[in-house]
């Protein structure tokens, strides 16, 4: 056996991108298959630079609608597989992702955000949000953990392999072109030192045995012929979704407790907000934040009861309202004033958030 | 350190601000502080502006993007115009004194404002290539994040293959680190 790519835990300074690779050896992945596009090139290049030495596959490729379906590919195959992408990679990515839907195969995509629509820029926005939660013909039944530091890129890239295997759902990590450049520090780890078991993989196709004989036959579908099929397969993969959803939800909350003004935000944006508390706090002003950390589900009824407390609700991203449609659908009934503080495509700071706040006061 | 230090440096594409960028920030980790450094440019190949954040500090850092800086650098025409906005007056800025035609760009709002001769330098005093480790000794200079020795050190760590093979390009590349910080003396 190849010996383990991180021994125990270790603090590291690097870039985002490279955060993935290591993340993806740590969690034991057999293969990335994928496509450049800025920003996260460097997911690739630091996979194909570290995988050989430990056995691992890599696949370059004609364009993201392959590198999707090939990902789903080498998973049906039962390995452990993601590929990585941004913004209109991640749209030509959508079909081969609502195969995985339907038949539920656990898929793992990496998304760094971009500026959209079409190429725009290559350096940040959260104009991905709709799209990689929704993105598409279908019912977003999806699992999108939207992550804000390195740690937590490394935390989620490894938690989102276990995530889709378990349920069987196709999984994202959605971070942002900020986080895919950036460099800062964090601990990188063997996932077994701190007891995190991967979830074992299984082929879906090709398995032992001769088919409703030995064992029960696979059947994988993701075509029907009539109205009424088609609505109950639909039905019984919302309902999978809808009961497996309170255990895959996550948040995250600051001084909500007391909180009359509460920002909310997501993925690098929470960082500002925290800072902001912080400050705001400091000059006896009762501001809080509440973070989902899965986008898709949402944890809509602790939001909404935290938003139901406060006097006025901020919602702050670098989008030009996808958080709010997702917010606003989960806390639908309250009579809490909303404010929006919308900056598509643009990065945002604490300072920023601080006068907003003041300034409304 | 009380505070986050902010540092913007900004030139051409080409200029080496990204990896002198680096090489601070990666000096800064290795004295135990936190640092982030972001890297900012456009679509182009090669050309345009490029923009490094750069943030240390003794906690965690915020977001990654910063409204003003504590200290500016900007090293060409377009950068001292793109630049201005992070100038507020708790800023330092400086500029390289070859650049043409900015005069009615310069901040006027900055705590003080200096043309060093950075670029002039290193062309006749040591090499057009430690232009930017000039610009990285100034930069250290100006806001005491790290002490001179931390900053070779993280040079050695990232040119010592190439120090190895010739060991005049280490005199060169830390003469350039401390001909930076006495161009900046009067600020210090």
């Amino acid at each position: 056996m190849t010996e383990k790519p991180i021994q125990g835990e270790k603090r590291v300074f690097m870039t985002g991108n490279e955060v993935v690779a290591w993340a993806a050896l740590a969690a034991d992945v057999d293969i990335m298959y994928g496509y450049p596009i800025t920003p996260q090139n460097e997911v690739m290049h630091y996979w194909t630079r570290l995988s050989p030495k430990y056995g691992r596959g890599f696949l370059q490729t004609e364009d993201e609608i392959s590198a999707g379906f090939t990902t789903c590919g080498g998973v049906l195959s039962g390995k452990r597989a993601f590929t990585a992408t941004a913004g209109p990679g991640n749209m030509l990515m959508q079909e081969s992702m609502t195969m995985a839907e339907m038949m539920r195969i656990p898929t793992v995509l990496v998304v760094q955000q971009r500026g959209g629509p079409s190429t725009a820029t290559v350096i940040y926005s959260q104009q991905e949000v709709t799209m990689t939660c929704f993105g598409g013909n279908g019912e977003g039944l999806r699992i999108v953990y939207s992550t804000s530091t390195h740690q937590e890129l490394f935390d989620y890239t490894i938690k989102s392999f276990n995530t889709a295997w378990k349920y069987r759902f196709p999984t994202f990590v959605l971070g942002d072109g900020y986080q895919a450049k950036m460099r800062e520090s964090l601990y990188i780890y063997d996932p077994a030192a701190k007891g995190i078991v991967m979830e074992k993989t299984v082929p879906y196709l090709g398995q032992e045995g001769t088919p409703g004989v030995d064992r029960e036959p696979q059947h994988l579908r993701n075509t029907y012929n009539t109205e009424e099929e088609l609505n109950e397969q639909v039905n019984n993969l919302v309902a999978e979704y809808e009961k497996i959803a309170p255990e895959v939800i996550e948040y995250q909350t600051f001084n909500t407790d007391d909180a009359d003004i509460v920002i909310i935000a997501h993925g690098v944006v929470t960082r500002a907000a925290q800072a902001a508390v912080k400050e705001l706090r400091k000059q006896g002003v009762k501001a809080g934040h509440f973070r989902p950390v899965t986008l898709r589900p949402i944890a809509a009824k602790e939001l909404k009861a935290v938003a139901g407390k406060a006097k006025k609700i901020i919602i702050a991203e670098s989008a030009q309202g996808q958080l709010e449609k997702l917010v606003k659908d989960a806390i639908y009934g309250i009579a809490t004033p909303l404010e929006n503080y919308f900056r598509p495509g643009q990065g945002i700071t604490s300072e920023e958030l601080v006068d907003l706040v003041k300034k409304g006061m | 350190m009380a505070k986050t230090v902010k540092l913007a440096l900004a030139g051409e594409g080409g200029q080496g601000v990204q990896s002198v960028a680096g090489i601070i920030v990666e000096a800064a980790y290795n004295e135990g502080m936190e640092a982030l450094y972001i890297p900012n440019f456009g679509v182009e190949q090669r050309g345009g502006v490029s923009v490094a954040y750069c943030q240390i500090s003794d906690e965690q850092i915020g977001s990654p993007k910063f409204v003003y800086a504590d200290l500016v650098i900007a090293l060409s025409d377009r950068a001292v115009r793109r630049t201005q906005q992070y100038v507020n007056k708790n800023t330092v800025f400086i500029y390289d004194s070859s650049i043409e035609g900015v005069e009615k760009d310069l901040p006027a709002n900055a705590k003080k404002v200096l043309a060093i001769p950075a670029l002039d330098t290193a062309k006749k005093e040591l090499h057009p290539r430690v232009f930017n480790v000039i610009i990285m000794g100034a930069a250290i200079a100006v806001t005491k994040i790290i002490e001179v020795e931390a900053a070779k050190k993280a040079l050695e760590k990232k040119l010592g293959y190439k120090f190895e093979q010739d060991p005049k390009l280490r005199e060169l590349n830390f003469k350039a680190l401390e001909r930076g910080a006495e161009l900046v003396k009067d600020l210090v």
